[in-house]
């Protein structure tokens, strides 16, 4: 069935709605983040169908949403949010991703643009050299299938008790950096082999590190008390779960793609490989999910620990630490309570492209947070602006979640086609971001034209009222491991 | 006859592969994932692996093949062009695989998928198959 603007009605200028009875296997309204001049470019891909598959999905609640950097993927498209009902509702690996726990971390200096400029090529090359990623040479620490063990049940706790952080490090990441619920004997062992060489790698695709300073405040008063100021030198990490957590979805779709069938569950898409929630095999994921979003914790705090040294070897023992703003997934599954028809209800938040933004006094965030609402991450596409946004009363509307980046416009073969990776560093080095990477190849994928525009992406969840803007980031330098 | 062709994808990667027989078409696609790897080898290192696979279909055996080989890739640090079928059959596999050390892989592939997975046979007797992988 063809989908066209004429199926949306309005709910306002940010919001548009597919209703219940487009399809008859929709059982709740399938819901879009976008302005009008982004609706028109929704049908490009197959985002909205695979909304509407989303929609169909034994349990959801309200609504299926998308968030305006919605692209197509699998199962879901990738800015999707669907809140689950427990226990009558399923789960389901296929509509939260390979990359389990990817997510975002930012580090803080006390320091200015115009002190770092001097030192930032040096910094630049510094951290390329201690952040590998991955793929080829660069730093082999092999971890002990014991050491995986522990890590996927202590998450950033356990680098943090074995010297690689701070005790804040835990207070300012989501959950502290451990799903309590994880459990490592529900993880494979290709999966832990996959993770043992993996744990403080960045990967490739869209994840890097990226030097950047504070260009613009929005709002004093909470950028005030995320300790943000105009100039200041801060530090991007974009990375997930890697290898490991790519396995154990692998692994998981691969079991419950027949387990579906056996419990009856019909879904558009085979991807979903949905099973009932309190199901053994639902349970059983659940916690491996869990265990795969502390992997990611500890990669993350793993990268921030490489970056601080590097920080320090080139601006000196004595110089002030990185601090952590925050580090938040999006891509994961929660279990979070929502009013629903006047009911209190406990639902599984899916989310797989979209950002957790919870408000002012959420019970689940840092306490010295409590009274501004959840710093938010929002990742620009390389080269362009980031945002630091926050989370508000007001985005209970899309259970308290946010976008999650700029969103994939362009195939990669096709900005390849149209850049080359030569290209794509100049017109980098002639903004003055200074750019490193092992090789131009595979940059020119990440080309900015690939993705759609992050201002507009962030301004449509400000004016939707999902999360309000605090500050914008510039990139000054950006890194790729080696 | 081409071995196998990049479809256009907005993010993910997707592969139409090519086979006289299903068994070509195998390994065509393993080629396909192979290359899209971008991988360095390194010269003189040749390697064998050893695999079994078992699943519910002929589709998804070929999924679940490719994870396998996938996984082998990153955790040996290998790239494989060449396989040596000893069993193949609508659901199971047992084959020996032939690679390379690889110094680093230019691409990462997250997974592969069973997402709009096609295989069929052609009237002409040809195989073909789509296979979605993330990226």
């Amino acid at each position: 069935m063809t989908i066209t603007k004429q199926n949306f009605k309005k709910i306002n200028d940010f919001l548009w709605e597919i209703p219940k009875s487009f399809r008859q296997d929709m059982k709740v309204p399938a819901r879009v983040y976008v302005s009008e001049k982004m609706l028109e470019e929704v049908f490009r891909d197959e985002s909205i169908p695979q909304l509407i598959n989303g929609a169909t999905l034994p349990g959801i609640q309200k609504y299926a949403i998308a968030m305006p950097d919605m692209h197509e993927g699998y199962s879901v498209p990738i800015g999707f949010v669907g809140a689950i009902k427990i226990p009558d509702g399923i789960i389901s690996p296929g509509a939260t991703g390979f990359d389990i726990n990817c997510g975002m971390k930012l580090l803080k200096s006390n320091y200015s643009e115009k002190e770092i400029r001097p030192h930032l090529d040096k910094l630049a090359t510094e951290i390329q050299k201690e952040v590998p990623s991955g793929l080829g040479r660069g730093r082999q620490i092999k971890l002990s299938i014991g050491e995986i063990d522990k890590i996927l049940e202590g998450g950033t706790k356990r680098l943090v008790e074995q010297g690689y952080g701070e005790k804040e490090d835990i207070e300012n990441c989501e959950a502290g950096g451990r799903l309590d619920w994880a459990d490592a004997s529900a993880v494979s062992s290709y999966a832990k082999n996959r993770g043992r060489d993996q744990v403080g790698t960045l990967g490739s695709g869209n994840h890097f590190l990226e030097v950047q300073k504070v260009a613009e405040i929005f709002d004093e008063k909470i950028a005030n008390a995320f300790g943000l100021f105009k100039d200041q030198i801060v530090i991007m990490i974009h990375t997930g779960s890697r290898g490991l957590g790519h396995q154990v979805c692998t692994d998981y779709l691969r079991t419950m793609i027949p387990a579906m069938q056996r419990y009856g569950i019909k879904v558009p898409d085979r991807e979903f490989a949905c099973v009932p929630f309190n199901s053994p095999e639902g349970q059983r994921y659940f916690s491996a999910m869990a265990s795969a979003a502390n992997y990611a914790w500890a990669n993350r705090q793993m990268i921030a620990y490489f970056i601080r040294k590097a920080w320090k070897s080139v601006l000196g023992e004595k110089t002030s630490p990185l601090t952590v703003l925050y580090d938040v997934a999006h891509n994961i599954i929660k279990k979070e309570k929502y009013l629903i028809d006047g009911k209190e209800t406990e639902v599984a938040v899916h989310r797989k492209g979209a950002t957790r933004a919870f408000p002012p006094g959420h019970p689940e965030i840092p306490e010295k947070y409590q009274s501004v609402g959840q710093p938010v991450l929002i990742p620009g596409s390389m080269g362009t602006a980031s945002y630091v946004l926050v989370g508000t009363k007001e985005g209970e509307a899309a259970f308290f979640s946010t976008c999650h980046g700029a969103g994939r416009t362009m195939s990669r073969h096709e900005a390849m086609r149209r850049v080359s990776g030569q290209e794509v560093v100049k017109e980098l080095e002639d903004k003055g971001i200074i750019v490193k990477c092992w090789s131009s190849r595979g940059i020119a994928e990440e080309a900015p034209i690939a993705y759609k525009d992050i201002d507009e992406v962030v301004q449509v969840v400000h004016n939707a009222g999902l999360s309000k803007k605090v500050a914008k980031l510039i990139p000054l330098a950006v890194i790729k491991g080696e | 006859m081409k071995k196998f062709e990049i479809l256009e994808h907005v993010s993910d990667l997707k592969i139409r592969a090519f086979g006289r027989t299903k068994e070509e078409l195998f390994l065509n696609m393993l080629f396909g994932m192979s290359e899209n790897l971008k991988p360095e080898t390194k010269d003189g290192e040749k390697t064998k692996r050893e695999i079994k696979i078992k699943s519910n279909e002929l589709s998804t055996l070929l999924v679940d093949f490719l994870s396998e080989v996938l996984y082998l890739s990153q955790v040996n640090k290998e790239a494989y062009f060449e396989i040596n079928f000893k069993k193949f059959s609508e659901t199971e596999i047992e084959a020996e695989l032939f690679g390379q050390k690889v110094e680093r892989f230019n691409e990462d592939i997250k997974a592969v998928t069973y997402h709009k997975l096609e295989l069929k046979q052609k009237e002409d007797g040809f195989w073909e198959a789509i296979v979605l992988f993330d990226i």
